[in-house]
């Protein structure tokens, strides 16, 4: 089903931010904004919030528990071999590889969270509502079904005071964000 | 806090955002000039010149080398450790500059992770063939086989090496990658022809630059930037231990591990800075590649360059303060002044001496002493590891076994192809993916600009 969205373009990030800043204030809700670049201020606005790190450093863990279980098994348990008297079980020797393979394990589940979570993957089309927000605009996206029609038309007056360059409406089948 | 009014601005022309994809995505929208395909030929025929030379290697087996029973490792580890050497700068220098949040990096930071990638893959190639029987690669895997419930010994630094080189190209190749998301999509977004649409549209996965989809890349590259930083100094420290390990005279040193470390930064950061002057030049990116970035590489570079000196000078001490006369023959009577003298000079003039005129502000901005001084380094460094290698082993405890090494045709061929397939890469770079971080770069535009005005 075609879905109408309206959209603000800017081309300074000074007026881009103070345009979201406005419309979250006043409780406009705003679908997604596009950037060519990372503006910190922006989340904050947002509140968008990731847990990657979080993620990440429960990776390590699992990493590490399961690489020590993994040497502990193959030294002592599968195979046992006497290298100079030391003991079956020679953690400190099992360090380097417990560093580097939880690295591994980490690096692999960051990498695939993250593009489970940012539907990023080969193949997939997200939908691009302003071909030139990843070149040199700013874009705030808002969905006029959420919008109600006194709502979308104050919504454009205030990005147009703010310092929109434009501000255009736009029917899209099938959205993929 | 990036003071502009003192260091300059990271960008300099006064650029808007247009201007910037514009201008990085340029050598990708036109075709290269003659140049590029004179030294993709140069670098082809290097690179047929290793394959048959590993053909040869792998057929015949390594007999076709230059070893013998004293001198059992040879030029093959210690190109190895050159790669490895110039692929560790890449991910330094994008690394550490990032976690340490120094913005000036986002200039130069795509070339060095590229330059790393290929540089490992390159250093990869010599293990391989160093086993003979390339076959039975798998056996080095750990896992439950049919050969018997035999595993690998986990306690050697010979297979840590096999993790940690593993984990560190995988984890490159996704940090360049990842890097590299949000360029792809601005290609996508302005190509012209439908291919090209499709291609890079395809590779950047579906990138939009949506806020959602930018904090959780800030994120996860700094997830992997912390990562990465404490692979850079594993990986090289597990090669030194291959050595200090040893009870080689001359190899059995505790120094070993930050010695390997901080002359593979050196060596990368002179590749890098190679690479950044010929990229400066051919492609007149000086604006975004800034005499400030040169600079700045170039006072690393001394300041590198005197570790080195003291790590020589250290190795010189310890052999005579530790009265062992077998560390004493090997370091001073094989090296200063014997039969190795030659290798051993030209890497204090190249490493210790030469860099030293990076001191003066004239040579870090004349682009052709910085191009010859970084070659000088990279050779330098290429000597080092020849001294370390060879002059132990060849004149080991028992004067009967002593003999000189010297290389075969094979051993040289193995090295220029990987000399020739790795310019190949730089190349297909160059002239296919973004040489600059587009993105970052327009996120660094501003930066200390509110100041001045």
């Amino acid at each position: 089903m075609a879905r109408t969205f309206k959209i603000g373009i800017f081309d300074d990030e000074e007026k881009f931010i103070s345009s979201v800043r406005t419309l979250q204030e006043q409780q406009y809700p705003i679908h997604e904004v596009y950037t060519p670049y990372p503006v910190n201020e922006v989340f904050h606005l947002l509140k968008r919030n990731t847990r990657l790190p979080t993620a990440a450093y429960f990776f390590g863990l699992a990493g590490i528990i399961a690489t020590l279980a993994f040497l502990y098994y193959t030294s002592v348990i599968s195979w046992p071999i006497v290298y100079g008297g030391k003991p079956f079980n020679s953690f400190p020797s099992f360090i380097v590889v417990t560093i580097v393979l939880t690295i591994l394990v980490v690096t692999i589940l960051s990498l695939a969270v993250f593009s489970g979570r940012s539907k990023l993957y080969p193949g997939r089309e997200n939908t691009v509502f302003d071909s030139r927000a990843t070149d040199n605009k700013f874009i705030i996206v808002m969905d006029t079904e959420i919008l109600n029609q006194p709502m979308s038309g104050r919504a454009a007056d205030i990005m147009k005071a703010e310092g929109a360059i434009e501000i255009i409406d736009k029917e899209i089948e099938n959205v993929n964000t | 806090m990036y003071n502009r009014k003192i260091r300059g601005p990271l960008i300099e022309g006064n650029k808007t955002f247009g201007q910037i994809t514009k201008e990085v995505v340029a050598p990708l929208e036109t075709r290269p000039g003659l140049w590029w395909y004179i030294a993709l030929a140069v670098s082809s025929a290097a690179a047929v010149y290793g394959v048959y030379a590993m053909y040869i290697t792998v057929t015949r087996g390594i007999g076709t080398w230059g070893l013998n029973n004293s001198v059992a490792w040879g030029w093959d580890i210690i190109n190895f450790i050159w790669w490895i050497g110039i692929g560790h700068a890449g991910t330094a220098f994008s690394i550490f500059l990032l976690v340490l949040r120094q913005r000036w990096r986002t200039s130069i930071n795509r070339s060095a992770e590229a330059m790393t990638v290929l540089a490992v893959a390159c250093a990869a190639l010599f293990p391989l063939i160093h086993m003979g029987r390339i076959w039975l690669a798998f056996y080095i895997i750990p896992y439950p086989n049919t050969r018997g419930p035999l595993w690998v010994n986990f306690n050697s630094p010979l297979f840590w090496d096999f993790t940690a080189i593993t984990a560190y190209l995988l984890i490159s190749v996704s940090f360049w990658y990842l890097g590299m998301l949000p360029d792809f999509g601005t290609i996508r977004d302005r190509a012209g022809s439908r291919i090209r649409k499709a291609v890079y549209g395809f590779f950047s996965l579906g990138w939009t630059g949506s806020s959602r989809q930018w904090i959780r890349f800030e994120s996860l590259s700094f997830v992997f930037g912390g990562l990465a930083a404490v692979l850079v100094v594993s990986v090289h420290s597990i090669v030194a231990t291959d050595f200090a390990a040893g009870i080689v005279p001359g190899w059995h040193s505790t120094i070993f591990p930050p010695f390997f470390v901080v002359g593979a930064i050196f060596s990368g950061f002179a590749m890098v800075m190679t690479l950044m002057v010929i990229i400066r030049k051919i492609y007149k990116l000086t604006d975004y590649i800034t005499d400030n970035h040169m600079d700045a590489i170039a006072r690393i570079l001394i300041f590198i360059s005197l570790i080195m000196a003291v790590s020589y000078l250290i190795e010189l001490f310890i052999a005579w303060y530790s009265g062992n006369e077998y560390e004493m023959h090997a370091i001073i009577g094989n090296r200063v002044t014997g039969d190795y003298a030659l290798q051993f000079w030209g890497m204090i003039v190249c490493n210790a001496l030469i860099p030293q005129l990076f001191w003066f502000r004239k040579i870090r901005r004349n682009w052709l002493a910085l191009l010859l001084i970084s070659l000088v380094i990279n050779l330098g460094m290429w000597l080092e590891r020849y001294n370390i290698v060879v002059t132990p082993l060849s004149k080991d405890f028992l004067p009967s076994s002593w003999v000189t090494y010297t290389p075969t045709v094979i051993d040289i061929g193995v090295f220029a192809g990987t000399i020739g397939l790795f310019a190949i890469g730089v190349l297909l770079f160059m002239r296919y993916i973004p040489m600059m971080a587009i993105s970052e770069l327009k996120g660094v535009l501003h930066i200390g600009k509110k100041d001045e005005d």
